[in-house]
């Protein structure tokens, strides 16, 4: 594989997109040799903030595309979802209780503070009308 | 994604297989409202065959689980594969649920 390697993908907002971006990511595993984990993990950081887009950032029932830039080099991924929908600032929310018991656990909040987790880095721009998320994760 | 019930002597056994996604997760939440609604006090989850769960999966275990122990009820899962396993983990869930080895481990 080249060291460095780039790849766009765009999808509108719709749920069903979801099952695109896994057949997405199974080609990228196969061209890039990209190990089961490693595949495992983008897939949930990509469906986690892939959802939030296609469910909170625009007005019900107008389409509107989102694209997914995917680099490999030197050993690091990285993936940049840009969309045009209302300013949102995932890495501005704040993190969930995990030592709650589960009577105290509220329902949701989880997506977020799993990219977080999965990632080493996730960063936030709002440029124009984008909002542009960039996250980083050695491999 | 595929969720199939069995009763058994000490309650019923759900297997799911496949995903558990933002597409199709309130397949998972009907197949569990619905043992509420038959009145089961104790589920045994087989996590075998369960390959990838986001957010939106998550959220349903926690609602089965909290409902569980409104009852007094019981959920145990079982056989989870590593990848789920360190989702729970990360997300607190290993901690708050009941997780088994083996099928035998959990009954």
């Amino acid at each position: 594989m080249e060291n460095n390697v780039n790849k766009t993908f765009i999808i509108r907002n719709e749920v069903e997109e979801l099952n695109r971006v896994v057949a997405f990511l199974e080609q990228l595993a196969e061209e890039w040799q990209l190990p089961a984990n490693t595949i495992h993990s983008i897939h949930l950081v990509l469906e986690e903030a892939l959802s939030n887009v296609i469910l909170y950032a625009y007005e019900k029932g107008s389409t509107h595309e989102i694209r997914i830039d995917v680099n490999y080099t030197d050993h690091q991924l990285g993936i940049t979802i840009t969309d045009t929908g209302r300013p949102f600032d995932p890495t501005q929310q704040k993190e969930p209780d995990i030592h709650l018991p589960a009577e105290e656990r509220p329902i949701g909040g989880l997506g977020i503070f799993l990219i977080r987790k999965i990632m080493d880095e996730v960063s936030y721009l709002r440029s124009g009308q984008e909002n542009i998320l960039r996250m980083t994760k050695k491999i | 994604m595929n969720v199939t019930n069995q009763s058994i002597e000490q309650g019923t056994l759900v297997t799911i297989d496949g995903r558990i996604d933002t597409t199709n997760y309130t397949e998972f939440e009907q197949a569990m409202n619905q043992l509420f609604n038959d009145n089961v006090k104790a589920i045994y989850l087989d996590c075998s065959g369960l390959t990838y769960i986001s957010s939106s999966g998550l959220r349903v275990f926690l609602t089965v689980q909290k409902k569980m122990m409104s009852i007094g009820g019981k959920f145990l899962l079982f056989a989870m594969q590593p990848t789920i396993k360190e989702i729970f983990d990360i997300s607190g869930f290993s901690s708050i649920f009941s997780i088994f080895e083996t099928k035998e481990e959990a009954l």
